[in-house]
């Protein structure tokens, strides 16, 4: 089929017009190969110049098309969108920057004059090596594999429900609820832990677009966004495979073990237990010393595991907060005092929370280290040269990745970050995504965290499922993606190892590696990679760009 | 139900667009609503676009806002109304009637290309609110190089035709593309609407307000964001930073907790930002002589105390508990008790305040006309553990990002997906 | 002596190189745009070529260019850390270091390919880059290994 190029200036006003000789630019277009027509006009932009290129498109059967005129990333859409509107595949059209790159910083006009046939030039010599590409349609199963059954994971799965979507829970203890289950009550509210999650198991059970799975574990996902398939298996049976369209990891974390640090004696001196420990001992009922009585002295330690850890674990300020409201209630008389590095207290109402909890008596002592020794029945805290005597120790370690945080890293392609926890894919744009497209993160799988912005980001979770994986709509590919040729491809895997979006596999049976375009993000990095050539990057490929690349060097 | 009625249900409001109001609506337009944006600036990007970087990884806030913005402007389904002001809530989730003040641009938005030539020929200079008032713009202007969109904007309080009845054609004049026009009228835009997302930011205390912190617009002590604008390269000093005379300074100190006991609340954030600056007073000015004075450090999640402790070895942490600053002989004295309750001086040539973080200017009048709850320091929503932070306490509308209590960048991406998760949930 | 020094330097004052710039789409080019929009003068010197991440561009790419014509060869890209494709950047940074390495064997000055991260809101920063590769590849004069076409 014979090419036909429709190649158009843009005046933009003055801006093009007077910086350089458009008509000079036009008589030195005109004679190169493939070109039809070249014209100039006012302004391209304007919805009288739009239709104007719709018009010539048709008008003179262009296959390509060149406008010359401001940046691309100003108009490029919209030259797109008109070739669109002429019927043309939008991939055809190539623009040159002439305002941002040429008019605007080249006094001179003469210069700017040869820059621009040279730009335009280059356009043209390279739009004819553009192909049409199209944006595919594949088909997606909207369902979804919630992993974990604590509050984010029931907060994800209760969001996400609806007729037309089935959500998996599969939780590997035998109960639902988690971390928070296991508290009397949370901050800043005091409102109640196991109400929290009841209400929330209640409506699991009674909700009949989620099926919940307790004692059972993933085994493992395979697939991409849209079509994963997963095998769970529940205790000694046997294993269940599903299909799901989208993976939410809520496995939660697990707390540094202070028993790794001589300074706080855990483990070793009588009466030194945990934050959870404590929790445990509240829920039960009974706050006391292993003698069977009630403490009439606590000390708090913050901070423990912090320095060890490198960061900070955001909860524990206020949890131990929480556990002096315990044991006021429970113990009036006893008397509290809470030894921490930083208060660590951001938001509106915790600083509040702070002050009411120092109000009931609770004394707070700043400190840069502490250190525990046993003295009788007693505990010496030593604090900066100072030393308080408590019968009773309460440590709130550091929040830390939960154990099996690497197998599931293996099993799902979501890297391990800062503090050995999940990654999420943007620390500010995208806190709840990965770069593994279909997997998100909710919860302290993904770094420490309060309840309230662990349901936050399962809800967030919620919200990027709901709007991208839609029952009965097919998911878009992008259209400049990479493709691997076949026959050129020697299954090196170099650009598998590239990828920074896992969207290329290996297939073993033909020796070749593969580009998933639903993943591929089309960055180009497996074309630069490829020593054979057989990656190339659509719209990108080394012809395109030498051919602009060898025309600009004439 | 009737045909409106379902209209409504297709259709969603954003009040603010900033980078929580801005995810909000990409996500509600993904699902295939219709988002009516509404901003009352000209520009849209919030604070972000203030920033040069962000913590705790350093990028580029530019580069990291305009590709959204990009795609919020090309977004068939999302409607941005800029200089528009929510006045009117009636109904009920699923069907809403909101009424929005939309102001005259003066500038027409398909006319204009953005080439700048207006500003020139205007008579009247001003200082530029959007450079925290550090640099100066005109009566028709864009807020900064690379606002968007990036149309200018007629300020009527400030342009002789409106302030005193002159004929003052100049821009018109300049213009080629005849996209001036006078005769633009403010609209009363009726929406109707299933559910509405408040996604209005914040804005700092006034640091006038903060007894003894020495910040007068005129010395060398500075907010945040007057940092910022600082610092920016696209800011009014091209990111220079000087002092008010011109000098470059010798010495900074990093004010944390100002107007922390005003307000009664930790701000969560002013830490981080404060060790971003030394990285940004380090960047320009490798001599430069630091200081951090806080009451705690706040530096909660997995990266931000592993920021610190990389800067940290660039300026000296200083605990205090009562804090003063004056001005003596040219330099800035803070004044200060230590935590062993000793009485310290230092003087030093600038200050960079952190003042707390406030619900931005007009959230009382929105949150009546919303029927929205505040909490005792202004914000929208509960602090409770056993509700979403996205949820106001009137059904259909929720809440996402620094309207419901200061936090960083990531917290709002988050709430304001889940809002819209909760949206898309409701409205099916 | 003297007289071929004054030829030398009048050859590099009328010699003006050709430069390509390859500019990543999310910040580099947006960038140059930016220093475009404020009017920031710069020599007509570089002609920038748009690929989606600066991980595009591979060491073949770059040599061509020399063998066609380049004076220079300016690969731009996001700053570490803000690659919009996650990590391209630093893949970007790799290749480039390969290649100033293997430069010597080529007989062409290693200063003659520079890499260089700029952001979608620095065109200052941008427009100084270009001033100073300019004037770099003018002092290093033209390039001597470009095909005789």
């Amino acid at each position: 089929m014979d090419r036909k190029i429709g190649v158009y200036v843009c005046e933009c006003g003055p801006n093009i017009a007077d910086a350089l000789d458009i008509d000079r630019v036009i008589e030195a277009v005109s004679g190169l190969e493939n070109v039809a027509v070249v014209e100039r006009y006012k302004l391209l932009c304007s919805p009288g110049g739009k239709k104007y290129l719709a018009e010539q498109i048709k008008e003179h059967g262009l296959t390509h098309l060149v406008v010359g005129a401001c940046s691309p990333k100003q108009h490029e859409a919209t030259f797109m969108g008109v070739c669109e509107e002429g019927r043309m595949n939008p991939f055809l059209m190539q623009m040159a920057n002439l305002r941002e790159q040429i008019a605007w910083i080249t006094p001179d006009k003469e210069k700017a004059t040869e820059r621009a046939i040279r730009h335009m030039k280059a356009a043209v010599r390279r739009v004819r090596y553009h192909a049409p590409l199209e944006q595919k349609e594949i088909e997606c199963n909207a369902d979804v594999l919630v992993i974990g059954g604590g509050i984010a994971g029931m907060s994800a799965a209760l969001l996400l429900s609806s007729p037309d979507r089935k959500v998996f829970l599969v939780e590997k203890n035998t109960e639902l609820g988690g971390m928070v289950s296991r508290c009397e009550k949370l901050f800043p509210d005091m409102a109640r832990g196991s109400e929290i999650t009841e209400s929330r198991v209640k409506s699991l059970k009674e909700d009949e677009n989620i099926e919940v799975l307790t004692g059972t574990v993933v085994e493992n996902v395979l697939g991409f966004f849209g079509n994963f398939v997963v095998t769970v298996r529940e205790k000694e049976s046997e294993p269940q495979e599903f299909k799901v369209g989208a993976v939410v990891v809520a496995t939660g974390a697990d707390l540094f073990d202070p028993s790794a640090l001589a300074e706080y004696g855990y483990g070793k001196i009588k009466n030194v237990v945990t934050a959870p420990e404590l929790e445990e001992m509240n829920l039960k009922g009974n706050i006391t010393l292993e003698n069977g009585n009630e403490p009439k002295s606590v000390g708090i330690i913050h901070c423990v595991g912090r320095k060890e850890k490198g960061y900070c674990s955001e909860v524990c300020c206020r949890v131990g907060m929480k556990i002096s409201r315990y044991l006021k209630e429970k113990i009036p008389a006893v008397s509290i005092t809470q030894f921490y590095q930083d208060l660590c207290v951001p938001g509106s109402g915790a600083q509040a929370f702070y002050e009411k909890t120092r109000n009931t008596g609770v004394e707070f002592v700043c400190t840069e280290a502490v250190k525990l020794s046993g003295s009788v029945e007693k505990i010496k805290i030593d604090h900066d040269g100072k030393i308080d005597t408590v019968d009773m120790v309460v440590l709130l370690p550091a929040i830390e990745p939960a154990k099996d945080t690497s197998e599931i890293s293996e099993m799902l392609g979501v890297e391990k970050g800062k503090g050995g926890f999940l990654t999420e894919e943007h620390e500010k744009i995208g806190p709840v995504t990965t770069t593994v497209e279909g997997v998100c993160l909710a919860g302290t799988v993904s770094g420490p965290k309060t309840v309230r912005d662990a349901v936050s980001q399962s809800e967030a979770v919620a919200g990027k499922i709901l709007s991208s994986l839609v029952p009965g709509r097919k998911l878009e590919t992008e259209a400049r993606t990479s493709k691997i040729s076949e026959s050129l491809c020697t299954g090196c895997r170099t650009c598998l190892t590239v990828c920074c979006y896992s969207a290329i596999e290996y297939d073993e049976s033909r020796g070749v590696c593969v580009v998933n375009e639903v993943l591929c993000k089309g960055c180009g990095n497996c074309a630069a990679a490829c020593p054979s050539g057989a990656a190339t990057h659509q719209q990108f490929t080394p012809t395109q760009i030498y051919r602009e690349v060898i025309e600009i060097l004439r | 139900m009737t045909k409106k009625q379902q209209k409504a249900k297709e259709q969603v409001l954003v009040i603010g667009a900033g980078m929580a109001g801005i995810e909000a609506s990409l996500t509600l337009a993904a699902a295939d609503k219709k988002v009516y944006l509404v901003e009352k600036e000209p520009l849209f990007g919030g604070k972000v676009i203030k920033f040069e970087e962000v913590f705790a990884n350093m990028e580029c806030s530019t580069c990291m806002a305009a590709p959204k913005q990009q795609e919020v402007l090309q977004n068939d389904k999302i409607e941005l109304l800029t200089l528009g002001k929510v006045k009117e809530v009636q109904g009920e989730a699923g069907n809403f009637v909101v009424k929005i003040e939309k102001k005259a641009r003066y500038v027409s938005l398909e006319e204009c290309i953005g080439c700048n030539e207006c500003f020139e020929p205007c008579p009247v200079s001003l200082p530029n609110e959007f450079e925290e008032n550090l640099g100066e713009r005109k009566a028709i202007y864009i807020p900064c190089p690379g606002a968007l969109p990036n149309i200018p904007s007629i300020d009527t309080e400030n342009c002789v035709r409106f302030t005193k009845g002159e004929n003052c054609q100049l821009c018109k004049e300049a213009c080629m593309f005849e996209a001036i026009d006078f005769d633009q009228k403010d609209e009363e835009v009726e929406l109707n609407v299933g559910a509405i997302i408040v996604a209005t930011g914040f804005d700092l205390m006034d640091p006038e307000q903060i007894s003894d912190c020495g910040y007068n617009g005129k010395a060398n002590v500075y907010t945040a964001l007057e940092m910022e604008r600082l610092y920016a390269s696209n800011g009014p000093t091209e990111g220079k930073i000087t002092l008010r005379n011109g000098k470059e300074p010798t010495s900074a100190a990093m004010i944390h907790c100002i107007g922390r006991e005003k307000a009664g609340y930790c701000s969560g954030v002013c830490c981080m930002y404060s060790f971003k600056f030394i990285h940004y007073l380090k960047d320009k000015l490798p001599e430069i002589t630091l200081y951090d004075f806080y009451s705690d450090l706040c530096m909660p999640g997995k990266s931000y105390q592993p920021f610190y402790e990389h800067l940290k070895d660039k300026t000296e942490s200083v605990r205090f508990q009562d804090l003063k600053i004056a001005h003596q002989n040219g330099k800035v004295r803070i004044k200060y008790k230590s935590l062993a309750d000793q009485d310290k001086t230092l003087d030093v040539d600038m200050v960079i305040l952190a003042p707390a973080i406030m619900p931005a200017k007009g959230a009382s009048e929105l949150a009546g006309v919303l029927g929205v709850e505040q909490d005792e320091n202004g914000f929208f929503g509960f602090q409770s553990s056993d509700r979403s932070p996205e949820e106001s306490g009137r059904d259909g509308i929720y809440l996402a990002g620094c309207v419901l209590g200061p936090e960083d960048i990531g917290k709002a991406i988050a709430q304001a997906d889940a809002a819209a998760g909760k949206v898309i949930a409701l409205l099916g | 002596m003297p007289e071929e020094q004054e030829k030398e330097e009048k050859m590099s004052e009328e010699f003006e190189p050709r430069i390509v710039a390859f500019l990543c789409n999310w910040c580099s080019y947006a960038g140059a745009d930016v220093a475009g929009s404020s009017k920031l003068e710069m020599p007509p010197t570089v002609t920038p070529v748009k690929v989606m991440c600066s991980s595009r561009v591979d060491p073949v790419m770059v040599i061509t260019a020399f063998l066609r014509g380049a004076d220079g060869v300016l690969i731009a890209g996001c700053h570490p850390g803000d690659c919009h494709y996650d990590k391209g950047n630093y893949y970007a940074r790799r290749r480039f270091a390969v290649l100033r390495e293997i430069f010597d064997t080529l007989a062409l000055e290693g200063e003659r390919v520079r890499l260089s991260w700029v952001s979608a809101s620095e065109g200052p920063r941008y427009a100084e880059v270009v001033r100073e590769f300019s004037a770099k590849i003018k002092q290093l004069g033209p390039n001597p290994v470009k095909h005789k076409t």
